[in-house]
């Protein structure tokens, strides 16, 4: 369809005129960190790209990362990426179903071999031959194998993608895993987050259509101008953090006036992400602005290691999920000190006995004083 | 006399004039430096760390830089924490015999004999003391695995404080914890591991009490002054114990 047509020519059947274009390329710019002057860069490198192609893969997902991609009209990211990219196959939107579609996948990876990019969403099952999650009769490892090592670049978007996710969370019944451990060859580059940022996505294939190749990453192989950051350093309550106020509970007054969640479990100390500057819903907010604590999504296997949600540290293994460590410490402290009082105790009776003892050795032998 | 000796509880009791006290430093000054910068600010991090566990103290509309302040208070006490911790690591190599390392690995028989006998102590089923010039062996290991939970608590804050620093310094000295254990569980065990220092202090300060009480023999005074009064026979018995090794 749009195949073909140059990128500018596409925006503008769309309507979207250069200024839109030119506040989207800013937009990019500032969601990478880099300095304005690029602008003027990326905006030339955009136009002149060659559509690179696309495939969006799905596996064990809930297309939680698809529906936040398309519902981006902010910074025109569905206009603008859409058309940045011939997107040739992704099962939540396209119009052909069945063998065409599966054709058309197949055409990609067979003519495109080593230019298109993979976006890989939902977590690849490893359990009894990958058999809980397949498409078209193969399972999720065949084709995340076949897809990815043939791409590019592999994007995989969202928490399943990068880690395994929810799907993989404690205690796994399918053996899911992220792509990069299920399909070791690709060159992957994650995006975790649950879902990840459309802005972040949108940012990163900026970045390879302007540079030609992938952003910094960190150790998780996640870019670092999207998670190189605490949130906790970015929040907008972190002054009443600083200064002491807290929610003490949902509805409270602190809540209403908008104080830190901290006590609330809010994770974002331990997490990193743009969230708080590159925010959901056409920027207009994030989770903790809307009064909910961060769950830290964006963190390594966060349904395992940020949980539980409304509390500040894990759970200590073996006392349930009722008990925290606060409470477990306390007690043990205050068992400790009531048996010191007890020891304390019978030594000074073992003392008075000893003495007694000394004193009075025994009734045949005359006494030691006097 | 000899009856009276028989059936007293420690020497100390019944004062024996052969064996005259004699005045012995064995605590020098960087063990008691160390000690006391050791407690002070255990105590200065238990509470502000508690406290940024659970801000207990919940501010109003003006209240000033309540949780700003004591992560600041915190962070200080930390730091002299693990420059009083390196102190002592230092002395176990240069110190004299009871401060030296070799006072605390129980490498030899003669120590868990006297850690057996400790117990049986403590748990009743030994009526008299044994007398130690420096440490006795059950208390020498007890510290060894304080010094260990220490070292964790160190190691630990610091990896804590990494994340919140960026500092490419600070990363390269413990950059790896976090890689392998993560950071909600390295926050854990730093929050109960302070726990372990409340039962210590407890146990320490009974225990320090009630052998001082024993051996009558200024154990106590000896971590301001450095001195305990120790009868010469144990003096002599201590240092032959030691040359035997």
């Amino acid at each position: 369809m749009l195949q073909g047509q140059s990128f500018t020519g596409a925006l503008q059947s769309r309507g979207v005129d250069r200024r839109r274009f030119i506040k989207f390329c800013s937009a990019m710019v500032a969601t990478l960190a880099l300095p304005p002057r690029y602008v003027a860069q990326v905006a030339s490198a955009l136009e002149k790209a060659k559509k690179p192609v696309l495939v969006w893969l799905q596996f064990q997902d809930c297309a939680g990362n698809s529906e936040s991609m398309l519902r981006s009209s902010h910074p025109t990211v569905a206009e603008a990426v859409l058309d940045l990219l011939s997107w040739e196959y992704h099962e939540l939107v396209m119009a052909g179903a069945g063998h065409q579609a599966e054709a058309a996948l197949e055409r990609v990876v067979r003519e495109e071999k080593g230019k298109f990019i993979a976006v890989v969403e939902g977590a690849i099952p490893l359990a009894d031959g990958g058999v809980y999650c397949t498409v078209a009769g193969k399972t999720a490892l065949e084709i995340a194998r076949h897809v990815c090592s043939n791409a590019a670049a592999t994007i995989a978007a969202g928490a399943c993608a990068w880690d395994g996710g929810l799907v993989r969370a404690n205690p796994n019944p399918t053996g899911a895993v992220g792509i990069e451990e299920a399909v070791p060859q690709a060159k992957v580059i994650n995006l975790g987050g649950c879902p990840q940022n459309p802005a972040n996505t949108a940012a990163v294939l900026v970045h390879y259509l302007t540079f030609g190749e992938l952003p910094a990453v960190d150790q998780y192989n996640r870019p670092l101008f999207a998670y190189g950051r605490i949130i906790h350093d970015q929040c907008e309550r972190r002054a009443h953090y600083d200064a002491g106020r807290f929610t003490q509970e949902w509805g409270d007054e602190g809540h209403r006036k908008g104080w830190c969640l901290y006590k609330m479990g809010c994770k974002g100390p331990q997490a990193t992400f743009n969230c708080p500057s590159a925010r959901w819903n056409d920027g207009t907010s994030w989770p903790v602005k809307a009064g909910h604590g961060c769950l830290g999504c964006a963190s390594h296997r966060f349904w395992d290691t940020r949980s539980p949600f409304y509390e500040r540290l894990p759970d200590v293994p073996g006392f349930g999920v009722d008990v925290t460590a606060g409470q477990i410490g306390l007690g043990v402290t205050a068992a400790v000190a009531a048996g010191t009082v007890v020891h304390g105790i019978a030594s000074a009776v073992r003392d008075r006995m000893r003495t007694r003892a000394a004193i009075q050795p025994s009734p045949a032998k005359p006494k030691a004083k006097e | 006399m000899s009856e009276l000796r028989q059936y007293s509880w420690s020497e100390a009791h019944s004062p024996d004039s052969t064996f005259a006290p004699v005045r012995v430093y064995v605590w020098e000054l960087p063990v008691r430096v160390s000690h006391w910068f050791i407690f002070l600010p255990v105590v200065v991090l238990s509470f502000t760390g508690y406290y940024m566990h659970n801000p207990f103290i919940v501010g109003k509309g003006s209240t000033t830089f309540m949780m700003g302040t004591v992560r600041f208070i915190h962070l200080v006490a930390g730091f002299v924490f693990i420059a009083a911790f390196l102190l002592r690591l230092y002395w176990f190599f240069v110190g004299n015999n009871w401060s030296n390392w070799r006072a605390f690995v129980p490498l030899h028989r003669r120590q868990w004999r006297g850690m057996g006998g400790m117990v049986a102590y403590y748990s009743f089923l030994r009526k008299d003391l044994l007398h130690h010039v420096g440490h006795n062996a059950l208390a020498a290991v007890t510290y060894l695995v304080m010094f260990v939970l220490m070292f964790i608590e160190i190691l630990t804050g610091l990896a804590l404080y990494s994340q919140v620093r960026s500092s490419t310094v600070l990363n390269a000295i413990i950059g790896w914890l976090p890689r392998l254990i993560d950071i909600q569980n390295l926050r854990l065990i730093h929050f109960c591991i302070m726990f372990s220092f409340f039962i210590f202090v407890i146990h320490h300060v009974y225990s320090a009490v009630l052998v001082s009480w024993e051996e009558r023999n200024g154990l106590i005074e000896s971590i301001f002054t450095g001195y305990k009064f120790v009868p010469s026979d144990e003096l002599e018995e201590d240092a032959t114990s030691r040359s035997r090794r």
